[in-house]
């Protein structure tokens, strides 16, 4: 085994966060984790090309572009299979993304109270793409506006506001799936 | 939703992005404004919610599999040693094309023999005029800060309770540093150590911000004099000094400057 090289040094501490960005944007943890092993690639190949700008922006930018990709042909694919096994909520790896919640409670788990939990995690599966993308970045990996923007490939003006209205729709389902759940449990 | 004007703002209010006016402005409307400070407070439980669910833990043996990906590719596209690509027969034609790569590879040797001549002559021209006073100092905070997070734990006395804190540092540095806990900011304090910077004892506080962790170092000034924040970056990380009752106080984290410019007004 070699050491590290110097893309080795910059990127795997990246790796965490790399899988985040792919899961959310992927909703499904086998579909990320192929989309991290084949970011991280391209990334190493395209080295050459980096320029000393900020690493991660860049990095994350790789992620994004790699998971926009699979999400693309996984939607093709989607549609050419036959109908039956396009069971409603079920993606074709036979998980089902209303089962996003994690299997198996953490520690914050008991803080928040795992009902909550999950709800948070199914509001957020549920925006839609451009929204999740900045919230995701934003409030889990607590990056700034301009990062995220260089991520995205918009301007920070475009964040401001997709955050913003993904954090309203965010705001309206949890009100709506908490208010019902309460009431289920009274 | 009531007043329309300012509810789109008030996002990037809670994340403190809106230019210093604009801010300023908002802040005053909010104080008369009931609905604007409901709403900026359910942004905020929102913005919490989701940051409390933390990062999906990565797969078992991704990380794994991600290094020996890596290197095997760096095998195959590295030196000549490249025998499994190249089948034996086929090594001779081959072998020419071999040759502008080596001269591409040493020219790349070259360049970067020139820019180490370059980089070093700077480093000793920078020594010899000065500023190092500063520069030494920045790079041993972000070494402290660094080598803390590499330990299992940033802190020796675990607690986010400023009254545990505050006498733990007595008898251990010759001063009091300032300590609060900051968790309605958002800035919980995870506990306090002590550790050296440029030879002598300092204080360190160690603050969370997300999932950033920032040490603030605390150590008495020489002189009595206060100095207000100033911010430096050093790979990438931010460093914010400044002295306040005898006490300068450094914070390192690689945290946005915003957000570790709030400390000393919160401190």
């Amino acid at each position: 085994m070699q050491p590290p090289s110097r893309f080795e040094q910059l990127a795997l501490p990246h790796q965490e966060a790399a899988f985040n960005l792919a899961y959310w944007l992927l909703r499904s943890r086998a579909d990320a984790e192929d989309a991290v092993q084949e970011a991280f690639l391209r990334a190493f190949r395209a080295f050459d090309s980096f320029r000393g700008e900020e690493f991660r922006p860049w990095l994350f930018a790789i992620v994004r572009n790699v998971s926009y990709r699979m999400l693309n042909s996984r939607q093709r694919a989607a549609n050419v299979i036959s109908l039956d096994a396009a069971l409603p909520g079920h993606d074709h790896e036979g998980g089902s993304y209303l089962n996003i919640a994690a299997d198996e409670p953490s520690a914050e788990d008991v803080m928040m109270g795992e009902v909550d939990r999950d709800l948070v995690r199914l509001a957020l599966a549920e925006l839609p793409a451009a929204f999740r993308e900045v919230v995701v970045l934003r409030e889990i990996e607590g990056l700034g506006y301009r990062e995220i923007a260089e991520i995205t490939g918009t301007v920070v003006g475009t964040v401001m506001s997709r955050l913003s209205r993904g954090r309203m729709l965010l705001r309206q389902t949890l009100a709506r799936k908490i208010g019902k759940d309460r009431s289920h449990a009274v | 939703m009531p007043c329309n004007q300012h509810s789109h703002l008030l996002s990037a209010y809670i994340d403190g992005e809106l230019p210093d006016s604009e801010h300023e402005a908002l802040t005053q409307h909010i104080i008369g404004c009931s609905d604007c400070a409901a709403l900026a407070e359910e942004l905020r439980e929102t913005s919490s919610m989701v940051s409390g669910l933390g990062r999906e833990p990565l797969p078992v043996g991704l990380s794994h599999r991600l290094r020996r990906t890596l290197a095997q590719t760096q095998d195959r596209s590295g030196t000549i040693g490249t025998q499994e690509r190249v089948a034996p027969g086929k090594l001779s034609p081959s072998a020419g094309a071999y040759r502008p790569w080596i001269r591409a590879g040493l020219l790349k040797h070259a360049a970067v023999f020139f820019i180490a001549c370059l980089l070093s002559s700077l480093a000793t021209w920078s020594v010899l005029t000065g500023s190092t006073k500063d520069n030494l100092l920045a790079q041993d905070l972000l070494s402290a800060h660094l080598r803390s997070l590499l330990q299992d734990s940033p802190i020796q006395v675990a607690s986010s309770d400023a009254h545990t804190v505050k006498p733990w540092f007595a008898g251990k540095v010759d001063f009091s540093p300032e300590v609060r806990d900051l968790v309605a900011q958002g800035y919980p304090l995870l506990g306090g150590r002590l550790d050296t910077i440029a030879g002598r004892r300092v204080g360190a506080l160690v603050y969370k911000r997300r999932l950033h962790i920032i040490n603030v170092f605390a150590w008495t000034s020489g002189d009595g004099s206060e100095v207000s924040p100033a911010l430096s970056t050093r790979n990438g990380y931010n460093i914010l000094k400044w002295t306040r009752g005898g006490v300068t106080y450094a914070a390192v984290s690689d945290v946005e400057s915003s957000e570790l410019q709030r400390l000393p007004d919160l401190l």
